[in-house]
Formats: structure tokens, C-alpha cells, sequence
């Protein structure tokens, strides 16, 4: 082999060498700056009570103690809630304690006369002093704890009604109206 | 100067601590869901009697020819705040009392109650269904106290034949009327 032949060769071979070096040059990335994004999602506490009816008749019989409403109502509290949150309560009362239903006319069926069964308890009437309505015209239905485990939770109140007119007995033939309300507290 | 310093500090992580304590103790409450309720008391009036039927042995021309049974009449009422009294009434229908179905009668005049033993009385008096026929045995004025309440009538008979002396040998038969009424 000849000089001249050897030297081109090894040319050859350097043109070659430095061809793959400029190309590897070239695909080399380039990074920008990180930007970041600050993500904040808000779950708020809610505490709501819906009821499966707002409306109950009472057919009476005079000092009957036994005077059932037409149809059970059931109340279903939901909640979401913060971690300091201990207990969820549910009440129902009434605004007046001497006239939880009336005529209108100045004959009065009181709050203690009206009772409610819950989730098939004993008939309770309505005599205790809630954080709503009047005094001594309330019931605590429920209390739920609140743990880790139910921060989020539900609870359902099944509610039967009945008016006691034992006490009564003079009362007058009449239609008596009134407004039971139903609302729950976290705390 | 340091003293001082720490004394803020301490006051403002007490205050701190205070403001977190009401924030976990404030009451979440639910809206207030409400429940109309309807309650009717019907207005009623009730008569029951203890029993439905009375003999008499008569003797003829005399006064007293008492019943066999007394009866007690119960009225029981419910009443709408309006009403100011109830009246027990007895009576017959018409001045025939009781007959023999030939033309001999015994006329209300001849016929006597006597109603939770007060006197004896001759049904001549009108009540709100017939004329001189009848008797009211009981008033009872109503109040806020006894709107829905009851009372009884405890009635003994006597047929006074006194007037009639010549009255034929028969079976005489009637119908004694008890009602109540509230008014107004």
C-alpha cells in the first residue's frame, strides 16, 4: 500500500470521526425553567336535614291518650365536617311550649302532648330545652359522635307521631294547626 | 427589654390560642326543615241509654204506677267553642203517650219522670221537636271547662192515672223519646 493511499484512508476516517461529532453536538436539550402552580381544593362543611314528607294529620278523640299522626316522616341529616367537630345532634321542637298546635281561637294542644317515637323508641313528648324554638318545646332525636371514620356521614331519623289529649279533656271540637321543626347542630 | 419582649409573645400566642379555641367551638347548624301538622277534632253528640224498654202494672185511677227499670240516659258531647249549652230533652211525639191502638190513649200529661231524683214531672212542656209533649230533664250551660265532657240522667217512670179513672183494661204501648241537643 502505498503513502498516498494510507494518508487518504486516514483522512477518510477523520472526516468520518468528526461528521458524528457535530451531530451529537447538535441533538443536546434545552430546558427552560420550572414554573409552579399552586393547587388548593376546599372541601367546606355543610350540615343539611331533609325530611321525606312535611305534612301530618291527626284525626283526635277527646282525652284519648292515643291519637296517632297519619304517616311516619323520615329525617335524613347529612354532613361533612371539620376534624374539631365532636357530635352531630338532630331536635325537633316546636317555637311555643303552650301552643305546639291551636285553633286560633285560644284553645291550645301543647308541646307536652305531642309525642314522637324515633326509630321505633318510646313516644316522647316534647318538654326539653333545645338550642331552637321555645323553652321546654324540643326533643333531641339523635346524637352521633363524630370520629375520624364519619367526618362524612349520614344518619337517618324515622319519626312517629302521636298527640296525648289525656290532659285535655275540654278541649273543643276544632281544626288545630301547627309547625313541627326539624334541624341539626354540629358542635 | 428581653422581659418585656416575652411577655407580648406570650400574649399573643395566648390570644392566638384563644381565637382557635372559639373557632372550633362555634355551632354549625342545619336550615330548619318544617313539618305542618293538622289536628281535628270532630264535634259530636251522643246519647246512649242503659236500656230500651219499661213495664207498668197499671192499677186503674191510681196516681202512682211506677216503671219497672229505671233508665239512665248518658250524653257525651265534644263541642266547637260557639256552643253555650246542652239540653237532655225526653218526649213523645205527639200528646199520645202510649195506647191501646182501639182509640184509648194515656196522654203525655199523664205520664211522669223523675230525673236523678228530683220530682216527678208530667211531659206537657215543648222541647225543640214537638208542642206540650215533652220534658227537658237537663241544661247544662258550656264553658271553656267542659267543651268535651258527659253527664247523666238517671230517670224513673210513673204513669198517674188519677185523671184517666176510666180508662179501658188493655195493653197500652209507646215510644219514650231521650235526645240532646247543643245550642246555638
Amino acid at each position: 500500500m502505498s503513502l498516498r493511499l494510507q494518508i487518504g484512508r486516514v483522512g477518510a476516517v477523520l472526516v468520518l470521526v468528526l461528521a458524528a461529532l457535530a451531530s451529537r453536538s447538535e441533538a443536546q436539550v434545552l430546558n427552560s425553567g420550572a414554573s409552579t402552580i399552586t393547587l388548593q381544593a376546599v372541601l367546606s362543611d355543610s350540615l343539611t336535614v331533609s325530611l321525606s314528607s312535611s305534612a301530618v294529620n291527626f284525626t283526635l278523640t277527646p282525652g284519648s291518650a292515643s291519637n296517632p299522626g297519619s304517616t311516619g316522616i323520615t329525617a335524613t341529616t347529612a354532613w361533612a365536617l371539620k376534624p374539631s367537630v365532636g357530635s352531630v345532634k338532630v331536635y325537633a321542637f316546636f317555637a311555643s311550649s303552650a301552643a305546639a298546635l291551636t285553633d286560633g281561637a285560644g284553645d291550645n294542644i301543647p308541646s307536652a302532648d305531642f309525642e314522637i317515637s324515633n326509630n321505633a323508641g318510646p313516644f316522647t313528648a316534647l318538654t326539653t330545652t333545645v338550642p331552637f324554638g321555645g323553652a321546654n318545646a324540643g326533643l333531641l332525636l339523635s346524637n352521633t359522635r363524630i370520629l375520624g371514620n364519619n367526618r362524612s356521614g349520614s344518619h337517618t331519623d324515622l319519626m312517629n307521631f302521636n298527640i296525648n289529649l289525656t290532659t285535655v279533656p275540654s278541649l273543643p271540637a276544632a281544626t288545630y294547626t301547627g309547625t313541627l321543626t326539624i334541624q341539626a347542630q354540629a358542635l | 427589654m428581653n422581659t418585656r419582649k416575652l411577655s407580648r409573645i406570650t400574649a399573643v400566642a395566648l390570644g392566638l390560642a384563644l381565637a382557635t379555641t372559639m373557632a372550633a367551638a362555634q355551632a354549625l347548624n342545619s336550615g330548619a326543615q318544617t313539618i305542618a301538622l293538622n289536628a281535628t277534632l270532630a264535634e259530636s253528640l251522643t246519647l246512649s241509654l242503659s236500656a230500651n224498654a219499661v213495664n207498668f202494672t197499671l192499677a186503674a185511677g191510681q196516681a202512682a204506677n211506677a216503671g219497672s227499670v229505671p233508665i239512665t240516659a248518658t250524653t257525651t258531647w265534644t263541642l266547637k267553642p260557639g256552643r253555650t249549652a246542652v239540653g237532655v230533652y225526653a218526649y213523645f211525639n205527639t200528646t199520645t203517650a202510649l195506647t191501646d191502638g182501639a182509640g184509648n190513649n194515656i196522654p203525655s200529661s199523664a205520664f211522669f219522670v223523675a230525673d236523678n231524683a228530683a220530682p216527678s214531672t208530667a211531659l206537657t212542656a215543648n222541647t225543640p221537636w214537638t208542642t206540650g209533649t215533652g220534658l227537658q230533664m237537663a241544661n247544662v250551660a258550656i264553658n271553656g271547662l267542659n267543651r268535651s265532657s258527659s253527664r247523666t240522667d238517671a230517670m224513673t217512670f210513673n204513669i198517674n192515672l188519677s185523671t184517666l179513672p176510666q180508662l179501658p183494661a188493655a195493653t197500652y204501648t209507646g215510644t219514650l223519646n231521650v235526645q240532646a241537643q247543643a245550642i246555638p
